[in-house]
């Protein structure tokens, strides 16, 4: 078995709304091994997104990673806090999160990069596309000079630095060698005529090409873990097919790691060694991406992969899951099974919050029937778990 | 389309519209009450006499003739001659110009300079105490009348503190610039210095209102883009915050933002009739309102056109400079 780059353990993230406290990501827990690619799939708005935003530490205010523990496996930086911060460190792995902030934005890059769903609004619509891509290498390169300043606050790089690069047209942040870079990188990428599309600006790409720009700018960093956060959403179906064959490609070549966020179980079935089902903010069933798509427990997993039609049987009519995504609202969220009131077999037992049960030691799943069979004497209809939930919200209030 | 291609286009259509305000302005005289000779000539005046003044002024002729004369010599410069100093209009105009442009341009520098780091520092510490003070400064900057607040900066800055004079412009960079050329640069510098101190008041009152407009449009934009993926993209790339906010975020926010200064750059150079009236400015506001109350037509006629003349330049500018920050607008 390969070994734990990341290890993701008991993480949740809140958003302090106006409305109230919002539990986008609620205890969340996931490996992803070297040179795998682990996929998160869910609904929108089931804590997807915010789970790969948190790991790469860019939650914004009103949000908040509220608890748990980000495990990265890093030599250096083990050694380096080993003495300073013990409680961060364990064997060679860091828990990035006890880490100074400085450190934590440093990881930005050659640790952990990202590809956006939407590559036309992820690029800078006034700045050339290899400019972009070479600022990235650029960082990296001036950390590699002076590793000290980059961890400062502003990673040496303050307001006269850059009120000296704008006046002086001889000098920019960029400097050639990074432009060349850039150019080698959109090489790799598969765009033609490199050099030239470098000097052109986002909208004068298609979709497709952008998200391959996009890919080669995360690759800027050389680093281990690249987070996809739906990379072919926004593309048409034939781009799409691309996409996933370049991220395959270019992570059996860089040997790194790739942690896909989407909604599409086609992709996930495409790429995935292994998958974690999310719903609500949970992670509610994980392990091998066999073991989920063939032998699923949790009802909403088994739900997902009923609403998916099959070509084979194109008669049969899809099953999808009735009622909606719950809001995650603090005040509004059962001490329940978040899925008992969408639930077919929700019983008494799921009225209580469930743990994580491990089935086999890599498959695990959030559902009282790991451990028992679903028995209709003891359903609750959905209806009625829903009335439960309603019940005890009110009695909150 | 290449840029000189586009200044051709624009100035064209440029031409267009100034035509269209020579032609209302001239229009504008029938329309309003008062004869040309009436200003001239006493009212008791023999109408043997008065007849001939009209006679002289060519307004028997029609109006095709009239709108003629009018016309024809505005290319050349002729804006006909004042009816009460009986000298030419586009002199007294060209004269006044400097005074009005240095104010122009001082209002806006002042606005700039203090309004985009306003707007940024409001935007990235939203909800803080630097935020709710710029938000404060603009709303009232916004709704200060400038005749109160100029008369304001005079009676506290100028009367009770003796900080700076009451009004007058008693050198110009024209001025300074001729005192440069003959080679007295102790002379030019000592009068920079005057013109600095005379202009502050002035340039402060029209540069107000535009101030809290600017940082209010600033800090709306630099919220809006720093909202936008490609932020988040940059900083997920690992670039300081520096370049993420002033390459990437700023220079996104001044696309608008430069439109505008450059837009109300055009309306201050008419519009700072106000302000100049208040500190006794010597530039065209001054000029326009001293022919007005004279009746004196070809002068309030010429000054309007050169005013329009002056928009229709600093938009053409504008637009020229929007093409070029903004790689997404083409010269068409």
């Amino acid at each position: 078995m390969a070994d734990t780059i990341l290890s993701v353990r008991d993480l949740s993230t809140r958003f302090f709304t106006e409305e109230g406290q919002v539990n986008a990501v609620e205890s969340v827990s996931f490996d992803v091994e070297d040179g795998e690619i682990f996929g998160i799939v869910g609904e929108s708005g089931s804590g997807k997104s915010v789970t790969a935003l948190s790991v790469i530490d860019l939650i914004e205010s009103p949000g908040r990673v509220t608890q748990g523990e980000i495990w990265y496996r890093n030599a250096d930086l083990a050694e380096e806090f080993r003495g300073s911060k013990p409680e961060a460190v364990d064997g060679d792995l860091v828990d990035i999160r006890r880490l100074p902030k400085g450190v934590r934005r440093s990881l930005r890059g050659p640790s952990f990069s990202m590809v956006f769903q939407d590559p036309m609004s992820s690029f800078n619509p006034s700045i050339t596309v290899g400019e972009q891509i070479a600022e990235a290498v650029e960082v990296q390169r001036r950390a590699r000079s002076n590793p000290r300043s980059t961890r400062s606050r502003t990673q040496g790089y303050g307001l006269g630095s850059l009120l000296v690069d704008s006046l002086l047209p001889s000098k920019s942040y960029v400097d050639d060698e990074s432009m060349d870079r850039a150019v080698e990188l959109l090489d790799q990428v598969g765009i033609p005529d490199p050099e030239d599309r470098a000097e052109e600006y986002p909208h004068q790409f298609s979709g497709g090409m952008l998200q391959r720009a996009m890919i080669a700018q995360a690759l800027a960093g050389e680093p281990d873990i690249l987070i996809a956060d739906e990379p072919t959403t926004a593309l048409d179906v034939t781009i799409q097919a691309q996409i996933l064959n370049l991220l395959r490609d270019l992570q059996e070549q860089e040997g790194m790691s790739i942690l896909m966020i989407t909604h599409d179980l086609g992709v996930i079935a495409r790429m995935c060694d292994r998958v974690g089902v999310m719903y609500a903010g949970e992670v509610v069933e994980r392990g091998p991406l066999a073991d989920i798509f063939d032998n699923p427990v949790h009802p909403y997993t088994q739900g997902l992969l009923g609403s998916i039609p099959d070509v084979d049987d194109p008669s049969g009519r899809l099953e999808p899951i009735s009622g909606n995504v719950p809001s995650l609202l603090d005040s509004e969220m059962p001490d329940a099974c978040y899925f008992a009131d969408r639930c077919p077999k929700a019983m008494t037992d799921c009225l209580t919050r469930i743990p994580e049960y491990e089935l086999d030691g890599r498959h695990s799943v959030r559902c009282v029937l790991a451990e028992q069979e679903y028995d209709p004497a003891d359903a609750v209809d959905s209806a009625d778990a829903a009335d439960a939930v309603d019940r005890e919200v009110n009695a909150d209030d | 389309m290449s840029l000189s291609r586009f200044l051709i286009k624009r100035s064209l259509q440029g031409l267009f519209v100034i035509w269209g305000v020579i032609t209302v302005v001239f229009g504008l005289r029938f329309i309003s009450p008062g004869d040309p000779a009436n200003v001239l000539l006493p009212p008791d005046v023999d109408p043997e006499v008065r007849a001939q003044v009209i006679a002289e002024l060519g307004l028997n002729e029609p109006l095709y003739v009239q709108y003629w004369q009018f016309v024809s010599g505005i290319p050349f410069g002729d804006l006909g001659l004042s009816l009460v100093t009986r000298t030419p209009v586009a002199a007294r105009v060209v004269a006044k110009l400097p005074a009005t442009l240095e104010l122009a341009i001082a209002a806006t520098v002042v606005a700039v300079v203090i309004a985009i780091p306003l707007g940024v520092l409001s935007a990235t510490r939203r909800h803080q105490p630097a935020d709710y003070g710029a938000t404060v400064f603009s709303l009232v900057g916004i709704s200060t009348p400038n005749f109160w607040l100029g008369v304001m900066l005079i009676l506290v800055l100028a009367v009770q503190l003796n900080l700076f004079p009451t009004s007058q412009r008693p050198i110009g960079l024209d001025g300074i610039a001729m005192l440069l050329v003959g080679g007295e640069a102790g002379a030019a510098i000592r009068g920079f210095v005057t013109w600095l101190w005379h202009i502050t008041l002035p340039a402060i009152t029209l540069g107000t209102y535009f101030t809290a407009l600017i940082t209010r449009l600033t800090r709306s934009g630099m919220l809006d883009q720093l909202g936008q993926t490609y932020v988040r993209a940059s900083r997920a790339k690992g670039l300081p915050e520096t370049l993420v906010r002033y390459k990437h975020a700023l220079r996104n926010t001044l696309i608008p933002v430069i439109t505008v200064i450059g837009l109300q750059l055009g309306t201050l150079i008419g519009g700072a009739v106000i302000t100049e009236a208040v500190f006794a400015w010597p530039g065209l506001g001054t000029l326009i309102i001293n022919s007005i109350n004279a009746r004196d037509w070809p002068v309030l006629q010429g000054s309007l056109i050169v005013v329009a003349v002056g928009f229709v330049l600093v938009n053409i500018l504008v637009d020229a400079l929007y093409a070029y920050v903004n790689p997404q607008v083409a010269y068409d």
